[in-house]
């Protein structure tokens, strides 16, 4: 599916101008007052969404261990008749986004956290927790004795629920201390955007990831501070990798045949991300976009709105407008992580460090070349 | 009380066209909302009086008026008639909504349309020839104008081949009424269904040929529709709506009034071929709306295919057969004209209705969601989806016409089967996919259609609820029909079961298809 260009001759290569443009330390998205409002806008509420999944993310990993029936697992430990009201009104978060994007992450897998949980250090720290776990209960010990891998496998996936929220938590602190220098007027162009995020995720790179579990009061290592997981490197890439680049082919209006190889047997070369998806088709591509955008929506800042309300459909199509606008904010992510990147730094000067630089960058580019970067240099969608 | 059908819209078309002063697009409008909801509302008064035990006619009105050359205001409605009075008051009001509010000329425009209205309205009440063939003719000329005016780029060629073809229908049954009425030797044009019986069989033929051919420019039948497909592609949606939705009827209405019971011995000597003939509309129309890549073409060839179902049920001449004649008729003019307003709303606001541009309308946000359910709705209607009306129309239709001509039914359910084919290319390619309304996909621009508004959608959703009423209740309209087509079946005097055309059937003995008490389709 991904046509990647061989090419690395930068007067050749069609995206090379995106590497030249970042060296030169411009952006990847124009600087147009549109797009600042847009891409403002979007981190502005995405911010506030992240915090809702970061702490829910959390509370399943330290609450909801082996517990196999999670039926509350999205009241964040409030469970009362007004609670369970508003959630079957659907006056709700769409924690369910936060779980597929565990779930991408998970199955596309990388980095230090993946490489971790195959190690027979994480099964012994698993088999401990567990045999705390269901010291009282014979249907799980017998459970577990039978099918010794099940259990484990929930522990993997309860080490992704924390480590997205750990993520998160970092992303949401980001966007959130971001939406407040806008809105005391400190920022007016994307470049300053690009800066405030980069510098967000090179002050939090080396965050340790850690989880433990508290079970009848003793807490259990699973991810011990010993394994050495950080912040940039075993969350954050892994999660660019599996949430901008790859995604899963999500049948939308597109309707794709694996047994005709129209999906690619490599996982590595899945082109189906945010960075990829079609903004136009809700629900049509990627990690289903709607229940994100409905929870930016709910959040949506008023600037944000009155921005919208200049377009033909209004609030009509706006989670087509919040989609298209989300997608610009994240090539400003991306942006801001590949010159966090860049293996000689952004102020490279010398000939050889630029090139270092510069064939970094195209690897890059030829991965963004199906993306939606062509797309977004254009003005922002709808505002017609 | 069938006085004030008339008076209604006629008096509102003088308000409208004689309003004192300034007169804006907008007030015409809702002047002709009045006019024409009160009409409604009359209507259904006049529903709610019928009385279902009575097959003769109701409500008659008869006042003298040229009485030297037979014509008479004679005015009556039965089972045949209510039901089309009805969605003439129905469609008349809906095609005056969804007209657009800042139209040209409103004075000339509203009057015009609800002329119609009074025409078709006075058609099918006329129990008189005459009076018949005045109302007939007296629509032909406000429908000419709003083509010719308000139609697209060839109206003006739209306009005048539908008013050549249907003159010629006029003068076919005009010479049909007046050679029945001098060779039977009545003194006048009032109308009586035992006009015919005792001419010989080659005069009652010419005559029966003359109006076959008259009513079948209107249905229209293969090869007499060509005009059709101009008009409706050249029409503005509510002239659309009007026309497949009404208009058409008044060519089967008066087939079926005029001609099958009062030739009845012709007709059923002539019912095999003209079953042949239903076959030959039903497939033709289906095979070219297969071929059109224009929306508004391909609902006007289904158009001529699901005419030929009431030809189809008129021919084999059984009491239940004859109700699916009516039903055809008012499932087709219900279906048809929500399909028209579709395509209309589709058209307003894309600007194209061409298959080869128009994807992915059904999009949630920038598309148009409502509509195009609506349109999905349609035309699952349109193929006969159990639980909707097409779907009992067309299998009253077939249950009534399988024992008379088994081939002809079996071949016009391939027609039902195509149209499931064309109309699933339509919504495949107009709705699903990705959206898109120009060829260029590279376009820099998404597409943005304008916002839907409830005008653009109400009466579209009024019609999908009929689609579903009488669907799921078919008794409620099968209970007008009934006893009056009952009763015309049993006027006939020759009977198509004992026709030696029919003798020579296999499926001769077969049980013949009854009805007898409303809840025949079931």
């Amino acid at each position: 599916m991904i046509q990647t260009k061989p090419s690395q001759v930068k007067n050749v290569h069609p995206f090379a101008h995106y590497a030249e443009r970042i060296l030169a330390g411009d952006t990847l998205l124009p600087d147009t007052p549109e797009n600042v409002i847009e891409v403002m806008g979007a981190l502005d509420s995405y911010g506030i969404v992240l915090d809702f999944y970061s702490i829910n993310l959390n509370h399943v990993a330290d609450t909801q261990f082996l517990n196999l029936f999670p039926i509350f697992k999205y009241f964040d430990g409030e469970i009362n008749p007004g609670r369970m009201w508003r959630h079957f009104c659907h006056d709700r978060i769409n924690y369910e986004y936060a779980e597929y994007t565990m779930k991408a992450m998970m199955w596309h897998g990388g980095g230090g956290m993946d490489a971790y949980l195959d190690t027979d250090e994480f099964r012994e720290n698993c088999e401990r927790a567990i045999a705390a776990k269901i010291k009282f209960n014979p249907v799980l010990q017998i459970f577990h004795r039978t099918f010794p891998e099940f259990l484990i496998e929930q522990i993997r996936q309860l080490c992704y629920y924390s480590g997205l929220g750990q993520f998160w938590r970092v992303m949401s602190d980001i966007f959130t201390s971001l939406a407040a220098r806008y809105r005391n007027g400190e920022i007016e162009h994307i470049i300053q955007i690009v800066e405030h995020i980069k510098d967000g995720l090179v002050a939090d790179a080396a965050r340790p990831i850690t989880y433990s579990v508290d079970i009848g009061g003793k807490m259990y290592d699973i991810l011990p501070p010993s394994a050495g997981l950080t912040f940039l490197v075993d969350t954050a890439i892994p999660y660019v990798e599996s949430i901008f680049f790859r995604g899963g082919p999500f049948l939308g209006t597109v309707s794709y045949n694996a047994q005709a190889q129209q999906i690619s047997p490599d996982q590595s070369r899945f082109t189906y991300g945010a960075l990829y998806a079609d903004p136009l088709p809700i629900g049509g591509s990627g990690i289903p976009p709607t229940l994100l955008m409905q929870d930016m929506f709910r959040h949506m800042p008023d600037y944000m709105e009155e921005h919208y309300m200049k377009t033909v459909r209004q609030l009509g199509d706006v989670r087509v407008k919040i989609c298209a606008s989300f997608q610009r904010s994240m090539f400003c992510v991306t942006n801001a992580a590949l010159v966090g990147l860049l293996p000689k730094g952004a102020g490279a000067t010398e000939p050889d460090d630029i090139q270092a630089n510069r064939e970094f960058l195209m690897v890059w580019m030829d991965r963004l070349t199906t993306s939606q970067l062509d797309t977004v240099q254009t003005n922002p969608l709808g505002s017609n | 009380m069938l006085n004030a059908l008339l008076l209604i819209p006629l008096v509102g078309a003088l308000v409208i066209g004689c309003w004192p002063g300034k007169l804006t697009s907008e007030r015409a409008r809702n002047l002709g909302l009045v006019f024409l909801g009160i009409n409604l509302v009359f209507s259904l008064y006049v529903l709610s009086q019928f009385d279902l035990s009575i097959t003769e006619l109701q409500f008659r009105e008869s006042i003298p008026w040229i009485d030297h050359i037979g014509l008479n205001y004679e005015l009556g409605i039965d089972g045949l008639s209510l039901p089309l009075l009805i969605i003439n008051s129905l469609l008349s009001l809906v095609s005056v909504y969804a007209s657009e509010k800042d139209i040209r000329r409103p004075r000339l425009y509203y009057p015009l349309l609800l002329v119609i209205a009074f025409a078709v309205a006075g058609a099918f009440a006329a129990q008189n020839l005459l009076l018949f063939f005045i109302f007939y003719e007296i629509e032909l000329i406000p429908l000419y104008l709003l083509i010719a005016i308000w139609g697209g780029a060839q109206r003006g060629y739209a306009a005048t081949k539908f008013l050549i073809y249907t003159a010629i229908s006029g003068i076919l049954i005009l010479a049909s009424f007046l050679g029945l009425v001098w060779l039977s030797g009545s003194s006048g044009f009032d109308y009586n269904p035992t006009m015919a019986h005792g001419l010989p069989w080659i005069q009652q033929a010419v005559l029966l040929v003359a109006l076959l051919i008259g009513f079948g420019i209107k249905i229209p039948l293969f090869p007499l529709h060509t005009w059709l497909p101009d008009a409706h592609v050249q029409a503005s949606t509510p002239i659309s709506v009007l026309l497949a939705g009404v208009l058409l009827k008044l060519g089967t209405y008066g087939l079926f009034r005029f001609g099958v019971v009062t030739f009845s011995e012709v007709w059923v000597d002539l019912a095999p071929y003209l079953a042949w003939w239903a076959v030959v509309s039903v497939l033709y129309g289906s095979l070219a709306a297969i071929a059109q890549t224009d929306m508004k073409k391909m609902v006007a060839y289904s158009s001529v295919g699901h005419m030929g179902y009431v030809l189809l049920a008129a021919a084999a001449s059984n009491p239940l057969s004859y109700v699916g004649t009516v039903f055809q008729m008012l499932s087709h003019g219900i279906i048809s004209a929500l399909l028209f307003l579709v395509v209309g709303v589709v058209y307003k606001k894309t600007g194209t209705r061409d298959l080869t541009v128009l994807r992915g309308l059904l999009n949630p946000e920038r598309g148009l969601p409502i509509v195009g359910s609506a349109m999905v709705l349609a035309v699952m209607a349109s193929a006969g989806i159990p639980g909707m009306v097409g779907f009992i129309s067309e299998f009253i239709v077939y249950r009534g016409s399988f024992v008379s001509f088994a081939p002809q039914t079996l071949l016009c359910l391939l027609g039902s089967g195509l149209t499931a084919v064309y109309f699933l290319l339509l919504v495949n390619r107009a709705f699903f996919g990705r959206l898109a309304i120009t060829e260029d996909r590279m376009d820099e621009q998404d597409p943005v259609l304008p916002v839907v508004t409830w005008q653009d959608r109400l009466p579209a959703l009024v019609l999908v609820g009929l689609l579903f009423v009488f669907g799921l209740s078919p008794s409620w309209m099968t209970r007008w029909i009934e006893p009056t087509t009952t009763a015309m079946y049993d006027a006939m005097p020759i009977k198509l079961e004992m026709s030696s055309a029919h003798l020579a059937s296999p499926l001769a003995n077969a049980s013949m298809a009854n009805c007898s008490d409303g809840d025949c389709a079931l």
